[in-house]
């Protein structure tokens, strides 16, 4: 019995040693855009928060609602916007990531239905070392405000 | 004492001046160009859901077009949706005077039908259009437009378009005016709209 409590004792530590990063990861403002009933793809935004010490990265994310759901970027090239895939995105330790329109975005390839405003879209979210976690994430429609601020030519 | 003072003050110029000489390279750079130069633009005839479109027809109208496709995730809505955003702060009878086309650089995937209901979700007004993917590249072309397929950057039958995200602003008498950059915002895409209703 005593040798039990012992192996508890032990095993309750480890886990507290090596919580994974997802328990240092939160996430704020989550939003999936509200796109065209027919479009083939849309993307959610939010910004990533990293409570710890060292740099996490987000290796990969989930959802139901698309076929496909990839991490992209744009690079904005001379007013040519490309977009494109990338294979993480860093949170840097004790800062954050911002994922918004025109740059890092989560994006939801091939909606299996149309989005509606208000839904609730569960997000399953990846990091490096396996860990994961949930976030719930609403459809809203884009609000003009919000966009980036830029010159005219 | 003084003239230690004095000898010390003449090396400190001195080496003032030789060092002016030597490293003081005022930089010639040409005043910035006034004018940006607009690429020559002109009239189209593309397919819409509603039949052909000639922007020759809509002399007396400003016009507006944007050059995405449907596929975009994020570009063309923010486009989309600040263009949508301007023009329901217009009066009615602005509106009588604005035409604002999508135009397509990804011919093979947007069907005029699939593009009015995508640009009709941003403004019932907007108009979607498309062409043959030789139309397309010429129109393009005129306007400066720069897309390029990128195949093997997206999962499932997806692929992006990099594309320029400017608008264009098209005066009555069918003239490319200005170009507006992808993220001005949508009081700022209204006001030009005004200006250029009352000089064009």
């Amino acid at each position: 019995m005593k040798r039990l409590s012992v192996l508890f004792a032990a095993l309750s530590l480890s886990g507290a040693v090596f919580a994974g990063a997802a328990d240092f990861v939160v996430v704020h403002e989550p939003y999936v855009r509200l796109a065209p009933p027919n479009a083939q793809a849309s993307a959610a935004f939010m910004v990533l928060k990293n409570g710890s010490d060292r740099e996490i990265k987000l290796v990969k994310a989930d959802n139901p609602a698309s076929k496909f759901t990839e991490l992209h970027t744009h690079i904005n090239d001379n007013g040519v916007m490309r977009m494109r895939q990338v294979p993480d995105i860093v949170i840097p330790a004790k800062g954050e990531a911002m994922l918004k329109p025109g740059g890092l975005h989560v994006m939801l390839i091939n909606m299996k239905a149309p989005l509606s405003e208000g839904q609730v879209v569960p997000f399953t979210l990846t990091f490096d070392d396996g860990s994961s976690k949930q976030v719930e994430v609403k459809v809203m429609k884009m609000m003009p405000a919000a966009m980036p601020m830029k010159h005219v030519h | 004492m003084s003239n230690r003072f004095l000898v010390g003050v003449i090396a400190v110029l001195i080496s003032l001046i030789i060092g002016l000489g030597l490293f003081w390279k005022p930089e010639l750079t040409p005043p910035p160009a006034a004018v940006s130069t607009l690429p020559p633009g002109g009239d189209f005839l593309l397919q819409s859901a509603d039949g052909p479109v000639a922007l020759s027809s809509y002399r007396g109208s400003l016009s507006i077009l944007n050059f995405g496709y449907s596929y975009c995730p994020d570009i063309c809505p923010t486009n989309l949706t600040v263009l949508g955003a301007a023009m329901a702060q217009l009066e009615p009878e602005e509106r009588k005077k604005l035409a604002v086309f999508f135009i397509s650089v990804d011919p093979r995937r947007d069907t005029p039908e699939h593009l009015k209901t995508y640009v009709q979700f941003f403004d019932p007004q907007i108009i979607g259009l498309t062409g043959t993917p030789a139309e397309i590249a010429e129109l393009a072309g005129r306007y400066g437009v720069y897309y390029a397929e990128q195949p093997a950057e997206m999962a499932g039958d997806g692929y992006a378009v990099d594309h320029s995200a400017d608008s264009y602003i098209v005066g009555a008498d069918g003239r490319l005016l200005a170009r507006m950059a992808h993220g001005t915002p949508p009081e700022q895409v209204l006001a030009l709209i005004r200006q250029y209703m009352q000089t064009s």
